[in-house]
């Protein structure tokens, strides 16, 4: 009975303070996030005693970053994390989100107020949600005239991105890219479509794409290029695909209204309906539309852009080839005059407001380092995308791809990037509407009704 | 027993009781009575308090004039007519005919049905998806070369064939359980009624019925309740498949839930509105459960 007695009580002791733990799990050295840790591929450096002293008072960090370029590689990231340990002593807790469920983690953190001192992804995020939302530190204070010279000598429109429209900047950028899409030159040879592209300055007209996807269709009898719209991995492709294709909008310059019902783009989408070799596809959302392409077979793919120009489907099997070896040659969206307006990525660097001053001034030394240091070449080079200004305290940023030929080569894309509209008001329901739409259409839905229906709720949950 | 031993002993029983019941309390109860409150509420993700503000039954009024919760509700009641009768009587079947078998055999027939039940949802919705593949699928390599199809079935991404695809992976990962559960329980039916019956002549079917069933209704009743709350409840295979697509032929309440919590994160009152149809998903799951019920007792 005596010993019944303790087991009860021991076992009883054992949950409760196995309660307890779980309270406090999070309160380790240089991590406040309270989010789930296990998967996680952190690392963290603290408790060196070799490092410097932290200037700011916090002795730890935590970052979260999107899959942007080779930042989702952990000995990548780490080789940056640890060159910034090693000069301010503050040690940083990488955890590593895909686009699959990151908004989950991020959304799931922020209602559990166990959100990460840092985030690296775009402005559609860290701008016109999170820090709409009053998520975010104002950034602004980093910004001196020559870091704004420096950045706008790239494009003008990189900080107008990274900013809220009540002139909080809630994004400092490190690298950006345009959006393209790709196709595969050994079946255009094949099916005599090469004729179709100017592999020169890699455009092509409207005229010219249906030509190519009717002989590549002839050629293969097969679907050639999907319209995918299973989900929102990849949309800019099909957005671009659409509003290039006769010259349609998205969203007016202001960025407050979605004006996707537009007989420009409702003629584009009853275009690529009626092309037998264009199916608007449900199953495949952008990644999958990748992978279809990389196995050759679709044989064009309209989401793309250098970092897979350089590593088709993160699959290290070499640039610019297939998995069977085909040659990948990457392509501006076709319009009309032949010059599209291409969606843009810009990525960079977010602080969420936990309200500790010490850990905000932390994570404002990291953004420095990253973005406007010496060691800013290798964080942008890291990224596999190009830098957003021409120079960072003195380093020369504008010539650090002048030993690839591919980026090279990519680089004559970037005059036709297009307005950065993903900062309009309620993107996020927005971007579902349209692949919804997508769906629709593919249906067999009337173009013209879909699109004014899907239009009216993304401007209805722009509305509040 | 004198009362002091009867406390000490009834303390000892509530002391294993207690962690249990701590677990319970916190992760079941107090969010049960949380969920019913937000959904009176317009409670949102950016909202500092938990519970947002007070709008009483109107998270309700809307529901019902949402006419994506309402394809929601008609495809989980579509998995539910549809699954659950055939879960268990394909359950039933494989049971009967497999009950007899000598141990190893009856060993082998049930891992290979309860395979599917240990399997990760990833691991197998990763295989079907393989299977049902636009452009590589093994189906549509089979029934093209047999000569059934000429074109390529989008399985997933036709509204016509989505919905029956999610629940021919439902039927497989739920039928496991219920089979080993009718082997156990077609293996403690009382053999001497099975013989005094057949003695007085009785058929096969007349055993069955007559004698089996009845002595099997609490592991039927079980198996009845338990496959509809999962069927109710099914979100992963949406979640990774379909996403409720295409145009919401696959929407569950589940997947709607879940969407309207974590996506529409700038919809005004999205939390209180996700939780009117946790709700109303749990009066429907409790209906269902006690007309089961009812059924099974009268039986």
């Amino acid at each position: 009975m005596k010993m019944k007695k303790i087991i009860a009580a021991a076992l009883a002791m054992a949950m409760a303070l196995s309660l307890v733990a779980c309270g406090n799990g999070n309160k380790d050295n240089g991590s406040q996030s309270k989010a789930p840790s296990s998967g996680s591929q952190g690392q963290n450096q603290g408790g060196d005693q070799s490092n410097p002293p932290s200037s700011s008072g916090a002795s730890g960090i935590t970052l979260w970053t999107y899959p942007i370029g080779d930042w989702k590689d952990e000995n990548a990231v780490k080789a940056l994390t640890d060159a910034f340990t090693a000069e301010t002593g503050i040690s940083v807790k990488v955890e590593y989100l895909d686009y699959t469920a990151g908004d989950d983690r991020v959304n799931t953190a922020i209602t559990a107020e166990g959100t990460p001192d840092l985030i690296m992804e775009g402005p559609e995020r860290l701008v016109a949600n999170w820090g709409a939302n009053g998520h975010m530190v104002d950034l602004k204070d980093m910004f001196d005239d020559t870091d704004l010279a420096e950045i706008n000598a790239v494009n003008e429109g990189i900080m107008k991105a990274c900013t809220y429209s009540n002139g909080a900047i809630y994004e400092y950028p490190l690298v950006m890219t345009a959006h393209c899409m790709a196709i595969n030159k050994n079946a255009f040879e094949e099916a005599g479509a090469l004729q179709y592209v100017d592999l020169e300055n890699h455009t092509w007209t409207t005229e010219n794409f249906i030509k190519a996807v009717e002989a590549l269709y002839s050629k293969y009898n097969a679907t050639v290029g999907a319209v995918f719209c299973a989900g929102q991995g990849g949309d800019q492709g099909t957005r671009a695909l659409v509003n290039n294709l006769y010259g349609g909008t998205f969203t007016n310059a202001e960025h407050t209204q979605y004006l996707w019902n537009d007989p420009n783009n409702i003629k584009a989408l009853e275009q690529l309906k009626s092309m037998k070799g264009i199916a608007f596809d449900p199953s495949l959302d952008g990644g999958k539309e990748i992978t279809a392409f990389y196995q050759g077979i679709l044989k064009m793919a309209f989401c793309w852009n250098i970092a897979q120009q350089l590593d088709p489907n993160s699959a290290k099997t070499g640039a610019e080839k297939t998995i069977s070896g085909e040659d990948i040659v990457f392509m501006s969206f076709p319009s009309e005059t032949g010059e599209s307006q291409l969606c843009g990525g810009i990525w960079g660097f977010g602080i969420f407001d936990n309200g500790d001053q010490a850990r905000i001034d932390a994570s404002k030394q990291f953004i420095k380092f990253m973005c406007d240091s010496a060691h800013t070449v290798d964080a942008v080079k890291t990224a596999n995308y190009f830098a957003v200004r021409t120079t960072a305290e003195g380093t020369d940023l504008s010539n650090i791809w002048a030993d690839n030929p591919i980026m090279a080569e990519y680089t004559k894309l970037m005059p036709y990037l297009g307005d950065y509209y993903q900062v309009t008001t309620g993107w996020a329901a927005a971007r579902t509407e349209w692949w919804n739409m997508l769906q629709e259409v593919g249906t067999g839905s009337d173009v013209a009704t879909v699109l004014a229906a899907h239009e009216a709720a993304a401007n209805a949950a722009a509305a509040g | 027993m004198s009362r002091a031993l009867q406390w000490r002993e009834d303390l000892a029983g509530y002391l294993f009781m207690l962690p249990s019941l701590i677990f319970f309390v916190g992760f079941v109860i107090i969010p049960m009575f949380i969920c019913i409150f937000t959904s009176l509420t317009a409670t949102n993700m950016h909202d500092a308090a938990m519970f947002g503000q007070f709008i009483g039954l109107e998270n309700f009024i809307k529901l019902f004039q949402d006419k994506v919760f309402q394809k929601g509700l008609l495809n989980t009641f579509i998995i539910v007519i549809v699954s659950v009768p055939t879960v268990c009587a394909f359950s039933l079947w494989v049971g009967s005919a497999i009950y007899k078998l000598n141990n190893v055999a009856l060993s082998a027939f049930r891992c290979i049905f309860y395979l599917p039940v240990v399997t990760g949802s990833v691991a197998v919705t990763v295989v079907w998806r393989w299977m049902y593949d636009n452009y590589t699928g093994i189906l549509n390599t089979a029934l093209k070369g047999v000569g059934l199809i000429e074109q390529n079935i989008n399985w997933l991404g036709d509204p016509k064939t989505a919905l029956g695809c999610i629940i021919v992976i439902l039927f497989t990962t739920s039928v496991g359980q219920p089979i080993v559960l009718y082997v156990s329980a077609l293996g403690n039916v009382d053999t001497t009624l099975i013989e005094a019956a057949e003695v007085d002549g009785a058929t096969d079917m007349q055993v069955f019925w007559k004698v089996k069933w009845p002595q099997m209704m609490p592991t039927t009743l079980y198996i009845l309740v338990i496959t509809t709350i999962n069927s109710f409840q099914c979100f992963a295979l949406i979640q990774l498949l379909t996403q409720g697509g295409p145009s919401h032929a696959t929407d569950t309440v589940m997947y709607y839930i879940y969407y309207t919590a974590f996506k529409l994160t700038e919809q005004a009152g999205h939390f209180g509105y996700a939780n009117a149809m946790g709700v109303v998903l749990a009066i429907f799951i409790g209906i269902m459960s006690a007309i089961q019920f009812r059924l099974a007792k009268e039986k």
